[in-house]
């Protein structure tokens, strides 16, 4: 990978990023009167949404956006046939008529002038590069996780979206859930003592290469276009066991797994438990079955699959100097001590989207950062990457992330960016 | 290791199945043998599949030596993104010189890979071709060429961008805006302000997607440094929603205190409806100087801009904020009252504690409610005191607001006080608050707080009587049991109904406390009242239910002893779940018993097939099989009658 440019002021507007992302459990900011918010929406005040990769991650998503009285979805757009229809019956029934518009390529979708954002959840494999295509395209963007396949898309997807000024939400929803929120909170301003170590659950630590399957004969393309659906990833023959677009080149081709699936969500909540928005640990090595990595500032980082309490999925621990708190999908809490959880808030399991929904449609009406914004999504990533890749590497490998290289290891360095295929770039 | 022909072989069908994991650095030392194994993989006629996953290797093992074997899969189709992904990776002029001179020989999509690989590479010896290239029949090799060289960067590749703005096809002057902006960012990355300053002022002038426009509008601004504010206020007031959004975008990127002092300026000059929308980018600018404008907008104006700039403070705010945060805290305005006491809640600081403190004692009416509210949810335990003697106070708001505090901080020495002040009080939201408050300490507390509850327990007012049983019954242990087996003795019936109840879900406290159970028992058999009898019995079931002290055969016993009392299906099904939990013999014959109501049965079955689905000491295999066949006959439930042939098909 050649070297990154540096962009305009990019350290300063990451500091604002990280302040942004200070008060996490407090309620809409700007008020809903001066949003539009109060009641019937005039139409030119709707935003209105384009969908890229509609399957039922997609659809899910579509449901929370839909929901929201100052949006209105008028194109959805997949590779699949079967998934375009159910999007659009999804989308017609919510607008009370038929005129949803379908596409296969999102390029057209992309074209239209009328819209104003969009809801990308492809795969994996697409997110990024459809992400930056919308940016450039000017369009603000919802973007499911894992957003980037390695450390230098990372590095892209914060610069094109620091260039166009577009909004970027990553799909990490639990950034505005309560209990999550309010377990950072504790973190951040010293109701657990200086903190020492943040825990997550990966889910699995395992890596996976995508290969390259028989051959079968390929559908027709209102079916499946293949090719738009190998999209950026390099060629291989239609094989229908692919097709799981959740599953293929989740992470990159060599160095996919749990890391990224659910590291995307938890690692990245220790990283902003640590205000860490903007940078990354600075060694990772694998450890009896767990990923331990530290950052500059002394925190370590534990990337383990047992140990946990029983929180649901995607739990999250945080233990300083004179406490701790542990939490997950479940809502629920342990502490140190119950008045840590005295300001608990409301609880709210099953780690839904819609708030997060919420907070990136306030920020395309206000241009303020969102809660997991391109920069936060960056680095949140680039330590899952890192992590694969000392799991891949089986072995201890150190990270600079001012220069945004391994510290004397060429062939990590090596794993940090992988050419796209043609004609696509980020 | 080597790669032998067996692993070359293999290798295919790996492939074929390999969303495995594959190990390449365990797999394969470091080392230039493993770089010419992989080499003559790329040599030999084995699959594509194969070559496509060497040429993944390579980009980890490969040095010059494979640029050989990797370039000519360049030209073709299915393996092209595949070599590339290896070359882009190795280092060294070799790979950039095999990229360059595909260049000359590709067409199409091809051509549009190799440009963008050259473009990740920043190969500065390519920029004459890629300049030839800008003027490509193809929109898309030249669109390529042109973000290419604005990744390049460099005067010449500037140079040609800037002339294709005006000429080039109108499918590719997006693609040369874009590149001139990365121009124009290589040029401020290398201190050259001005010529980046030309190049986005060219944009921006240029007939290129609106997009571009306004990404060379930021760019100007950026670059421009102070001297961009005009050009920023000027998108601010632009009716282009577009413009207003990059500015508010700009206006949190923009460094400089000037910059800040303008734009707190501007914020008085802008249309209401946009001030909010500039506050909070002012907020964000990371700039200390920003507090005193967003304090001023807290102070008063607006009641849109006021709740922003309050709910800002929560991150910006310090103690100079906390006058201004109490003043809207004691405003009629209900939506500005909760803006300014989260926020006050949430300032951090102990300095923000000491100055509230410091406050209460001088506060009256509003204020010091609120005051007192924020020791509370702050946990400000040095404010206990304080706040204890406001108890006294004649004001109804503010013993509402200390009882409320004292629930969330106060120790169990303040449960005196709260007894007190109950057993003065005839406001039934008083004594509501101040019965809650006590079962908060007494749960926080426990034995400490039963001395100061005694006063309740013996109080003539049937009302203080129950609060202090409750209170009592969250304390739990042997002095709060017997002040409840008291109050079932008491001449008062709701009293004595409240004791019942109390008692009756007393064992989820203190499941291990026989005593209870005594009690439970006596209500149980011997109660006057039917709905005492039957409290009784379900307090004692559960009671069972959760005893860890008793044996399986001792807890069937003890539902034996109550079997006569047990009439009702509710009651049934208690002790239904007591038996399941107890797998023995006296559990079993009474679950056939309980069987025989219709009402319960196939809950009965359940716990039959649970028990006599496993081995238990002192039932012979025949009667498991005879009641597993019973239940296999009779049950109608298609799930529980296979659960019990299958039951039955393990007893051997």
């Amino acid at each position: 990978m050649c070297k990154e440019r540096v962009s305009l002021n990019r350290r300063r507007f990451l500091k604002t990023a990280v302040q942004t992302g200070v008060c996490l459990a407090i309620p809409q900011v700007i008020p809903g009167t001066a949003l539009g918010k109060d009641g019937s929406v005039a139409p030119s005040e709707r935003i209105v949404l384009g969908a890229i990769g509609i399957g039922n991650r997609g659809r899910y998503d579509l449901s929370c956006f839909l929901r929201e009285p100052d949006l209105r979805c008028v194109a959805v757009c997949d590779v699949r046939g079967d998934n375009r229809k159910r999007a659009k019956d999804q989308v017609d029934a919510q607008n009370g008529d038929k005129d949803c518009a379908t596409y296969i390529d999102m390029r057209e979708l992309l074209a239209r002038d009328d819209i104003d954002a969009v809801l990308i959840a492809t795969g994996p494999n697409w997110h990024v590069t459809a992400a930056t295509m919308a940016a450039r395209a000017g369009k603000d963007v919802y973007c499911e996780k894992p957003c980037t396949k390695n450390i230098a898309q990372s590095l892209v997807l914060a610069d094109v979206f620091h260039r166009t000024g577009r909004v970027f939400q990553a799909g990490t929803q639990r950034r505005s859930l309560p209990n999550f929120a309010y377990a950072i909170e504790l973190a951040r301003t010293g109701k657990l003592g200086k903190l020492l170590t943040v825990h997550a659950h990966p889910g699995g630590l395992g890596t996976k290469m995508s290969g390259w399957l028989p051959a079968e004969p390929e559908p027709p393309r209102e079916q499946v276009d293949w090719d738009m659906y190998l999209g950026p990833a390099a060629w291989r023959p239609y094989t229908r066991k692919l097709m799981n677009a959740f599953h293929f080149e989740k992470g990159g081709g060599l160095v996919g797994g749990g890391c990224l699936e659910w590291g995307s969500h938890c690692v990245d909540l220790c990283q902003l438990a640590n205000d860490a928005d903007d940078t990354a640990p600075v060694e990772y090595e694998p450890v009896n079955g767990q990923l331990h990595a530290r950052y500059a500032n002394g925190v370590k980082l534990v990337m383990r699959n047992d140990g946990w309490l029983p929180m649901g999925s995607c739990p999250v621990r945080f233990e300083g100097e004179t406490g701790w708190v542990e939490t997950g999908d479940n809502a629920e809490f342990g502490a140190s001590s119950q008045s840590l959880l005295l300001r608990r808030g409301t609880k709210i399991p099953g780690y839904p989207a819609d708030f997060h929904v919420r907070n990136f449609l306030d920020c395309v009406k206000t241009r303020a950062l969102t809660r997991a914004n391109a920069n936060a999504a960056c680095w949140a990533h680039i330590a899952c990457h890192a992590a694969n890749i000392a799991l891949f590497l089986d072995r201890k490998v150190k990270y600079d992330p001012k220069k945004n290289e391994f510290i004397g290891d060429e062939q990590a360095n090596r794993l940090r960016s992988e050419a796209l295929r043609e004609p696509w770039r980020i | 290791m080597i790669i032998s022909k067996r692993y070359l072989t293999c290798c295919v069908a790996l492939l074929m199945f390999a969303a495995s994991a594959v190990t390449i650095a365990q797999n394969h030392p470091a080392g230039g043998a493993k770089e010419l194994e992989l080499i003559a993989v790329l040599k030999s006629d084995a699959a594509k599949g194969e070559k496509a996953i060497t040429c993944k290797r390579l980009a980890i093992y490969g040095t010059d030596k494979s640029v050989p074997a990797l370039a000519p899969l360049l030209g073709d189709k299915e393996l092209s993104s595949w070599a590339r992904i290896a070359l882009e990776a190795i280092p060294g002029p070799v790979a950039d010189t095999a990229l360059r001179n595909a260049m000359g020989k590709l067409q199409g999509r091809l051509l549009v890979g190799v440009i963008n690989s050259i473009a990740v590479r920043r190969d500065v010896r390519a920029v004459n071709s890629l300049v030839q290239k800008l003027h490509d029949a193809n929109p898309d090799v030249a669109s390529a060429a042109a973000v290419a060289l604005g990744h390049i960067g460099g005067k010449q590749a500037a140079k040609a961008l800037t002339k294709s703005l005006a000429s080039a096809p109108t499918a590719v002057r997006s693609a040369v805006a874009e590149g001139c902006i990365l121009c124009a960012e290589g040029c401020l990355a290398n201190d050259s302000t001005t010529d980046a300053v030309k190049l986005y002022d060219k944009v921006r002038q240029a007939d290129v997607p609106d997009q571009r426009h306004l990404e060379a509008i930021r760019g100007a601004i950026l670059a421009r440094r102070s001297a961009g504010v005009p050009l920023l206020i000027e998108q601010l007031r632009s009716e282009d929603k577009k413009r207003l959004g990059i500015g508010l975008r700009t206006a949190r990127e923009l460094g400089g205190r000037d910059v800040t002092g303008a734009l707190a300026v501007e914020l008085a000059r802008l249309s209401p409806d946009r001030r909010p929308l500039l506050l909070l980018a002012i907020a964000d600018r990371n700039d200390s100087a920003v507090l005193p404008t967003v304090r001023k907008a807290a102070e008063g104006g607006p009641k849109d801009l006021r709740i922003t700039a309050i709910n800002i403070l929560i991150r910006l705010g310090d103690v100079s904020c906390i006058p201004i945060l109490l003043e809207a805290a004691t405003e009629d305005d209900a939506e500005l009252q909760q803006a300014a006491t989260e926020t006050l809640v949430r300032l951090p600081g102990k300095d923000t504690d000491t100055d509230l403190l410091a406050r209460l004692p001088q506060a009256k009416g509003k204020l010091k409610q609120v005051l007192i509210e924020l020791v509370g949810q702050r946990q400000i335990s040095e404010g206990l005191p304080a706040v204890a003697s406001s108890l006294q106070d004649a004001d109804a708001g503010i013993r509402g607001a200390a009882v409320r505090t004292i629930s969330i901080i106060g120790q169990d020495r303040q449960t005196a006080d709260l007894v007190k002040l109950l057993q003065k009080t005839d406001s039934s939201t008083e004594r509501a608050g101040i019965n809650k408050a006590l079962l908060a300490i007494s749960g926080r507390c426990g034995t400490g707080c039963i001395r100061h509850l005694r006063p309740l327990t013996q109080s003539r007012d049937n009302e203080l009587h129950m609060i202090g049983l409750h209170a009592l019954a969250i304390v739990g242990g042997p002095e709060a049991l017997a002040a409840v087996k008291s109050a079932i003795e008491s001449a008062e019936p709701a009293v004595q109904d409240e004791a019942v109840r109390i008692l009756s879900t007393w064992p989820n406290n203190w499941p291990q406390d026989s005593e209870a159970g005594q009690a439970l028992l006596m209500l149980a058999t011997s109660a006057e009242k039917m709905p005492h009898q039957v409290l009784g019995l379900r307090g004692y079931l559960q009671y069972l239910r959760g005893n860890k002290k008793l044996s399986n055969e001792q807890k069937a016993a003890k539902v034996k002893d109550v079997r006569s009392h047990i009439k009702r299906p509710e009651e049934e099904r208690q002790a239904i779940a007591v038996l399941a939990e107890a797998p023995s013999v006296g559990s079993l014959e009474l679950l056939t018993t309980l069987a025989d109501d219709p009402a319960v049965a196939e809950e009965a079955y359940l716990a039959i097939v649970r028990i006599a689905g496993r081995e238990i000491g002192g039932v012979s295999k025949d009667r498991r099989r005879e009641v597993l066949q019973t239940v296999a006959a009779k049950s109608g439930n298609n799930g529980t009658k296979q659960k019990a042939r299958k039951a039955l098909s393990g007893v051997r």
